[in-house]
């Protein structure tokens, strides 16, 4: 089981050259809303080994989820026949069996034949309707689950940067494995016993209003009861719980946490520190969760009393009323198995209500996500070809309102030309980048890309004359083939070969066992940061764009490999207009344009050696990276 | 894992017996039932329903406070089980050596300290409630049923093997699909985490419907497999129905013939016999039930096990008097020595990363250490704190073989900055201060100062008390290495090593980072590697790393006239090399 992390309340991110900062008021204690723990079914515990969660809209997240129904009209149908057809049955099984026995005491043996006949074939009736309902509830799951997947990731894929900026990777996949996971439980295992247990409850009700109404009225109080305890007790249940989740959170992200960062905690010898700690948190989870264990196993017993004094509830009325001649002795008998067979339903009910809480405000969870809106797709142009020539307008941007990023941002590239952008962390380098990509809008001015805004071109006519390469490669779990042929799965493997030739990355992968089919396991987890960025830069040759971002795409590689790649990175630049961010001034020296950047504004524009001359922020930079220590 | 349990074992054994009073109680309960119905409501009789029904109650008390008991001792010893496992597993994690946690992954270790341990828990819990309870049940119903009829228990006995048949058909056809089951939706998690992590590129490329169709691939068969899964469930409950049913109605048979010829058998017999088959049978798959639990909770120990049994491989050194009480003299602390080291890593013996390597440096000096990626500097650094043990050679720390030192006080000593900066989710001056306790706030801020993180520190809304999300993710790399320095300045220390830990900073930050360095600790032994350089050319001696061999040794100066290699990096960065000298 995952245990993914919401964010706290007021979690903001603001993505610039990566960086997320938040901001939080330290005294708000965040809750973590999910937990690592679930109890196993058919454990022992007879209470809700779950935390109940509250949906706040029940009604209309319902009415959504029915429309995922609509399509599996045909099978929901047959499911509620089958279950309409297993309690029937089920409800006959008693008469009938009480039936034979009478036939037996009566000694009429002809009878008993018939009726051990009709009972075989209702005992077929049911089990064949079993196997139906469970079938079909696993078909009906399965099918609306699935719609929702994808339904989810569509949104996922399409949401727009700023929201994946502005919200926790964590928080966005929990929608997908615990939210759906949720409701494809509670679809596939709760919805035949809430459907038969209902069924159940008002079948037996209308028998026994027919046998006699007032005992009936003297069975439901008991049934007040039962739920009235049950509603009391899953109260006190809920705060303990609730107590035991965020206890748990705690130990499992301290556990995460500190055994990620292990390393550390050894090197600095904490490790006494660290695991006094856990013991803490650990003694801690014990206590509330014998709390809340020795609670929820309370509730099978208790339920149990209930039921019994219930039942000599029943007996002792309908035994005064058949004493005052009322009723017959045998109605009171049989009201005794019906307020019995009653009681089973109630408390399974009692017992689901949480798990389709927990659904329902799951089913919110996502449905809130599938509300966001789409990625801004307008504009429609598609100028043919592109060249590459590209203005940014008195551009201002901030990812935060009031607090600027680009101020004023001007800048003309011609075809062609190999423009770098420097400057410290923070200056605005990679917005300029998120802003040609249209991850995100401008708040001022505009950026045109040969002449059209960008916002008038269509987005992904866009991106595919784009290439970019980012700091943090990203890399799929998928072959090198694929992931090299990511920008262009037409490519002939001969290309593929020559642009990872190009980037030196050939014949590592040469080497391999598996060569290009070899699978990247956890998104390239087992390569070094070079090699993954040498990968990335091979994509990005084989996507032969017009325009080619590289935002310190070769910081992990080390120098003498990136010397030897510069010979490519000429070739793939040529012909291309190409944005260059490095830290490393010795990648961009022989930029056609170079623009230095401090807070958002351009300071320098201008050509290595025209911005030497000039003595100024460029030539301070240069002079400390060449002069090193001595400054 | 018997050794936890065994702590307990006066719960473990209190538990079981409530658990037995309450099952009494429910088997005693049918009888007086039987009373009320037959004796008071039949027969009229108000006041024995009143009588038998208060007495009902009364025993249904008792039962359901042996039932809530049974609970608080099953409770008392599975949690206190599982809370003392937790405990020791993850003191045992910590003390794990590299080469351990090289091997079974960190995210394998979190799952089974969460994991691993709440499944085993459970067992222990199941075992002390529900066995039990169902032991009781299942013997208890047998044994009422014989006293029913020996014809019915005969019954029984011929359904009882189908039953078992079923059950196990099930459970073998059903475990491996839950595993595939499970990998399925590793993968799609996988790609729906690659997409979230990746919707830069998987934008920039216009990939969205690609990645859609690659998710809606992985849900098909996840589906699929779900659906195979619960398909095949979905036939278990009905064919033990059979069963059962098969066998009421062989009783209802049975029973008739036995009422006309020989008259044993009353027909409550036989209504009674129907509720202990159905008990009987139902004990079976709860039986199943644990088997399953049990079988994962086995697995589960295993993986538990494996951790605690491991042996510690880096161990405190022996020598006595301890080391680190020898008094030393100024020249010697702080130095660090390498004679004739090679490293390989366990298990890669074959592959050495090191070899032959001997230096030393002295007190207060920097030593520099560049090289390509892959060349062996972190192995090598590694080797000084005793994350590794060296396959040949010595390293000395003051003098002294670091294996001869109780590892606490060698650790002491030294300050290290990984390159990966570990931060965790407390406020920044807790993330510093994490170095030292004590240290007063005027220390930390100096800390930060000289780290060059105090002034983005101070812009922060919250400044020192800024919280650092997890993973440090609210941090951009360079902020996230200039507060893991600082923390490392913090520390008392002899020894510093910076493992590239200013790949993030400009130039100009590093710089003056190591200007201030120098100035505020000038007796600190410094060991530093570093890519650019531009950060090391000030080095006292700059070490060139060659396929884990020292190339090269010397100054700056030196190494430029001397080190083909270099040169060849020095070229590399700084192509018109004379410029800015």
């Amino acid at each position: 089981m995952n245990s993914v992390k919401r964010p706290p309340e007021g979690f903001e991110n603001r993505p610039e050259s990566g960086e997320k900062i938040y901001k939080q008021n330290p005294n708000k204690q965040s809750e973590p809303a999910t937990i690592n723990f679930r109890g196993r079914p058919g454990g022992p515990g007879r209470g809700m080994g779950q935390t109940v969660e509250h949906a706040e809209n029940v009604t209309g997240t319902l009415r959504r989820l029915l429309q995922y129904f609509k399509k599996t009209k045909k099978l929901l149908v047959l499911l509620l026949v089958s279950v309409v057809f297993v309690t029937l049955t089920g409800l006959l099984v008693p008469a009938l069996q009480g039936a034979s026995i009478d036939v037996i005491k009566e000694k009429a043996w002809n009878t008993l034949y018939s009726y051990v006949i009709m009972l075989l074939a209702v005992y077929a009736v049911n089990v064949l309707f079993t196997l139906a309902q469970s079938l079909i509830a696993a078909r009906l799951s399965q099918s609306i689950v699935k719609q929702m997947r994808h339904d989810l990731f569509k949104k996922i894929d399409h949401l727009s940067i700023k929201y994946l900026d502005t919200h926790s990777n964590g928080d966005v996949m929990s929608r997908m494995t615990n939210d759906v996971e949720n409701v494809s439980n509670t679809i596939s295992q709760s919805l035949g016993s809430l459907v038969s247990g209902v069924l159940t409850i008002i079948g037996t009700v209308a028998i026994m209003f027919v046998y006699c109404w007032q005992l009936t009225l003297i069975t439901m109080v008991t049934v007040i009861l039962t739920v009235f305890v049950t509603k009391k007790m899953s109260k006190i249940m809920r705060k303990v719980y609730r107590k035991r989740s965020a206890v748990l959170g705690k130990l499992n992200g301290h556990s995460e946490e500190m055994i990620t960062g292990y390393k550390s905690i050894v090197a600095y010898n904490k490790q006494d520190d660290v695991i006094d700690e856990f013991a803490q948190t650990s003694d801690e989870l014990r206590k509330v969760s014998i709390k809340a264990e020795i609670l929820g196993g309370s509730m099978g017993p208790i339920m149990n009393c209930i039921s019994n004094i219930s039942f000599v509830i029943v007996a002792a009325f309908g035994g005064y009323f058949a004493y005052t001649g009322l009723i017959t002795i045998g109605t009171v008998s049989a009201f005794i198995i019906y307020a019995k067979q009653f009681s089973r339903p109630i408390n399974e009910i009692a017992q689901l209500y949480g798990t389709i809480q927990t659904a329902v405000a799951g089913a919110e969870r996502v449905f809130a996500l599938l509300d966001e809106p789409d990625e801004d797709k307008t504009g429609c142009e598609k100028p043919e070809p592109i060249t590459g020539r590209i203005s940014f307008r008195n551009v201002d941007f901030s990812y935060v309102p009031g607090k600027q990023v680009l101020y004023d941002f001007d800048l003309d590239v011609e075809p062609g030309q190999k423009i770098a952008l420097v400057g410290a962390t923070g200056s605005g380098k990679t917005t300029v980048v998120n802003l040609l990509m249209r991850f995100y809008p401008v708040d001022k001015g505009q950026i045109m890309v040969d002449g059209v805004n960008i916002q008038e071109i269509d987005r992904d006519y866009l991106r595919k004359n784009i290439a970019i390469v980012l700091q943090d490669t990203v890399l799929f779990s998928n072959t090198i083939e694929n992931n090299i042929k990511y920008a262009n799965l037409e490519a002939s493997d001969r290309q593929m070969e020559d642009a990872a030739k190009m980037s030196h990355i050939h014949r590592y992968i040469e080497r391999l066992p598996d060569k290009y089919d070899t699978v990247l396991k956890q998104a390239g987890a087992g390569l070094s940061h070079g090699q993954r960025q040498l990968m990335a830069i091979a994509r990005a040759i084989l996507a032969d764009p017009k325009i080619l971002i590289l935002d310190e795409a070769t910081s992990s590689v080390d120098t003498r490999t990136e010397k030897n790649i510069q010979d490519a990175m000429v070739k793939l630049m040529k012909n291309r207009t190409s944005l260059i961010i490095a830290h490393r001034l010795s990648t961009i020296r022989d930029a056609d344009k170079i623009v230095v950047m401090d807070q958002g504004r351009v300071v320098e524009i201008g050509n290595h050696q025209q911005l030497l001359e000039k003595q100024g922020k460029y030539y301070e930079l240069y002079m400390t990276q060449f002069a090193g220590n001595k400054t | 894992m018997l050794k936890y349990i065994k702590k307990y074992w006066f719960f473990c054994l209190l538990a079981p017996m409530f658990m037995v009073g309450e099952v009494a109680m429910d088997l005693i309960q049918p009888d007086m039932m039987a009373d009320i119905v037959d004796k008071g409501v039949l027969q009229g009789d108000f006041s024995l329903i009143v009588n038998v029904g208060v007495r009902m109650i009364l025993m249904v008390i008792i039962g359901g406070i042996f039932g809530i008991l049974c609970g608080v001792f099953a409770n008392i010893a599975a949690q206190g089980f599982g809370n003392d496992l937790r405990k020791d597993l993850f003191g045992k994690i910590m003390h794990l050596s590299f080469q351990q946690t090289d091997k079974i992954s960190t995210g394998s270790l979190v799952t089974r300290l969460t994991n691993d341990v709440t499944q085993v828990q459970n067992m222990v819990m199941m075992l002390v409630r529900g066995f039990v309870r169902n032991t009781v049940m299942f013997i208890g119903g047998i044994f009422m049923l014989y006293r029913q009829s020996p014809r019915f228990a005969l019954i029984a006995a011929c359904g009882l093997p189908f039953v078992v048949i079923a059950v196990t058909f099930f459970l073998r056809k059903t475990s491996p699909l839950f595993a595939r089951v499970q990998r399925k939706l590793d993968g799609i998690n996988h790609i729906m985490q690659e997409t979230v992590a990746g919707a830069r590129v998987v934008k920039a490329y216009v990939k969205e419907e690609y990645e859609l169709g690659r998710f809606d691939d992985a849900n098909d068969e996840l589906c699929t497999e779900n659906l195979r899964v619960q398909s095949l469930l979905a036939f278990m409950s009905p064919c033990m129905n059979i069963v059962l049913n098969l066998c009421v109605v062989a009783v209802i048979i049975v029973g008739g013939f036995t009422v006309k010829t020989d008259g044993g058998i009353t027909p409550g017999n036989i209504m009674a016999a129907i509720t202990y088959l159905a008990q009987i049978l139902h004990g079976i798959t709860f039986m199943a039930n644990i088997f399953q639990t049990f079988s994962r909770a086995k697995a589960s120990a295993d993986r538990i096990n494996e951790v605690l049994r491991s042996p510690d491989i880096i161990t405190d050194g022996a020598q006595t008097p301890n080391p680190a009480t020898k008094p030393l003299s100024v020249q010697e602390r702080g130095t660090v020595e390498f004679r004739a080291v090679s490293f390989a890593y366990p298990g890669s013996e074959d592959h050495k990363v090191l070899e032959n390597l001997s230096f030393k440096v002295e007190q207060g000096q920097t030593l520099a250490i560049i090289g390509s990626t892959g060349s062996g500097k972190s192995s090598l650094v590694h080797l000084i704190p005793r994350f590794y043990d060296v396959i040949e050679g010595e390293v000395l720390v003051d003098g002294i073989n670091v294996k001869d030192y109780n590892l606490k006080d060698l650790r002491d000593k030294i300050a290290i900055v990984l390159q990966k900066a570990e931060l965790y989710s407390r406020s920044i001056e807790e993330n510093i201060r994490w170095s030292r306790k004590d240290a007063d706030p005027l220390d930390i801020k100096k800390a930060a100062q000289i780290a060059h993180a105090d002034d983005f520190i101070c812009s922060k809304s919250y400044g020192y008390y800024t919280p650092v999300s997890e993973g440090g993710h609210s941090l951009s790399g360079g902020q996230k290495q200039r507060i893991s320095i600082a923390r490392a300045i913090l520390k008392e220390h002899e020894i510093l090593i910076l493992d590239d830990s200013t790949s993030a900073l400009d130039l100009k930050t590093e710089a003056s980072l190591y200007q201030a360095l120098n100035k505020e600790h000038p007796n600190v032994t410094k060991i530093i590697i570093a890519q650019r350089i531009s950060s090391i050319r000030n080095a006292d001696r700059i070490l060139v790393l060659d396929n884990g061999t020292v190339s090269a040794i010397g100054t700056h100066e030196e190494l430029l006239a001397q080190s083909e290699i270099y040169k060849d990096i020095y070229n590399s960065q700084l192509k018109e090399g004379g410029i800015g000298k």
